[in-house]
């Protein structure tokens, strides 16, 4: 898995959990549990009585009050944020390209290097022409150290999953291994079937 | 009419399928070694079980760094303005007065409460469960190969094997993650053959699609006549 699943997921789950908590604080004084269900909230627990408010006097006043330090700290923290929500949110946009892969292993000063995109176009013009297979996709991502390939393919109706499979990795996708020189280059296939209306096939 | 539990005969063929698989690889040891120096652990055993592919979660990730963007940015620009010596913004003030009078147990404090609670539950469940739900993983025929199919795919493959038995004039196939429902309508036969017919092709048909854990296979015929 590429380290970006990973990362939305954490980020994701760190703005459920402040929310869940947020909201949970809010509803537990809100709704007067702690005095309802006798439980003590530890002290300095922010929310207690229904009549408690989010942003206090006192809050206000000792925010106020704060030597000049604390007005920078809050833009400089302010700015982190924004900064690594913008590039949280460019990374979502932007869909990484290896652009080109060595070719017969590792070492790039031999000088061979091959277009993502003319591997892909090879891989999706050979993988069109196999038979039970209507339209062929086909997109290299990730880093040149660590290509995986994408392959979304459109079937006939007519098609057997399966045995698709099976000619696709002993055709395209091995031709590009042999081609490349990677042998274990991680391969995504996505099998769609075209669609097509009932009939009664005789 | 009744619910049938799968195909009595073939049922236990896919997983011998799926099995049968990655012993083909086997004898070739430097390839696999080659192959699996390159790829992470993970990846793989994908080669033996197949599991559903995870989802990058994009558009969620996209929508709360926007959120973040937003909120944070806006923080921003007020706060360096009101340092610049000017008036900090109406929605600030606002804001501010709203949280400092309103207790918490005002009704909108309680309905932004639970709507921040629930989208937070909503989130935490983004990122703990795959996705993809609608792509049904098949056998890897290779290590370091992943395939799924597409459930509506899937449903009609199976119905064009519906309606290839005899008997036969109209199928609908709902295909889920565990169960298939095939709802078939007989215009001629006995409705028992068709079905026992049906049960087995749609087996058979579900075999072929090399599914990683084929689903049961649930099948009523009805009679319809005209």
């Amino acid at each position: 898995m590429t380290p970006r699943p990973v990362l939305n997921r954490s980020l994701l789950a760190l703005a459920g959990l402040v929310l869940l908590g947020g909201g949970l604080l809010i509803l537990f004084a809100g709704l007067d549990i702690y005095r309802r269900h006798d439980l003590v909230p530890p002290t300095g627990w922010p929310l207690t009585t229904p009549d408690d408010v989010l942003l206090g006097s006192a809050d206000r006043a000792r925010w106020s009050s704060q030597g000049w330090l604390w007005w920078p700290a809050v833009i400089a923290a302010l700015a982190l944020v924004a900064l690594l929500a913008l590039w949280w949110l460019l990374a979502q946009l932007r869909r990484r390209h290896p652009g080109a892969l060595p070719v017969g292993g590792t070492p790039p000063q031999e000088g061979v290097e091959l277009r993502d995109s003319a591997l892909s176009d090879a891989i999706a013009t050979e993988a069109g022409a196999l038979p039970a297979v209507e339209h062929a996709a086909v997109r290299i991502t990730g880093r040149p150290a660590h290509p995986r390939t994408r392959v979304a393919l459109t079937l006939t109706p007519q098609a057997s999953p399966g045995t698709v499979l099976d000619v696709l990795c002993e055709g395209p996708l091995q031709t590009a291994r042999r081609s490349t020189g990677t042998p274990g280059m991680p391969t995504e296939v996505r099998l769609q079937v075209a669609g097509h209306k009932p009939h009664r096939a005789e | 009419m009744t619910p049938d539990s799968g195909p009595p005969g073939p049922s236990s063929a896919p997983s011998a399928h799926c099995a049968t698989v990655p012993p083909t690889k086997e004898p070739d040891p430097t390839e696999r070694n080659v192959s699996s120096s390159n790829l992470k652990a993970g990846e793989d055993d994908r080669g033996h079980r197949a599991h559903r592919p995870w989802s990058a979660r994009r558009i969620p990730a996209a929508m709360v760094a926007s959120v973040v963007l937003v909120a944070a940015g806006a923080a921003l620009i007020d706060v360096v303005a009101v340092r610049a010596g000017r008036p900090a913004a109406a929605w600030r003030r606002h804001l501010a007065d709203e949280l400092a009078t309103r207790p918490v147990d005002d009704i909108w404090m309680l309905t932004g409460a639970a709507v921040a609670a629930a989208v937070g539950i909503w989130l935490l469940v983004l990122a703990l469960t795959p996705g993809l739900r609608h792509w049904l993983p098949l056998c890897s025929p290779a290590p370091g190969l992943r395939a799924c199919l597409d459930r509506d795919g899937a449903a009609d493959l199976l119905r064009d094997a519906a309606m290839r038995v005899p008997g036969v004039s109209k199928a609908r196939i709902r295909v889920r993650r565990h169960r298939v429902k095939a709802r078939a309508d007989v215009r001629f036969r006995d409705p028992h053959q068709v079905k026992d017919d049906l049960t087995a092709a749609l087996g058979h048909e579900r075999d072929q699609l090399a599914l990683a854990s084929p689903p049961r296979i649930v099948v009523r015929v009805r009679r319809r006549t005209h």
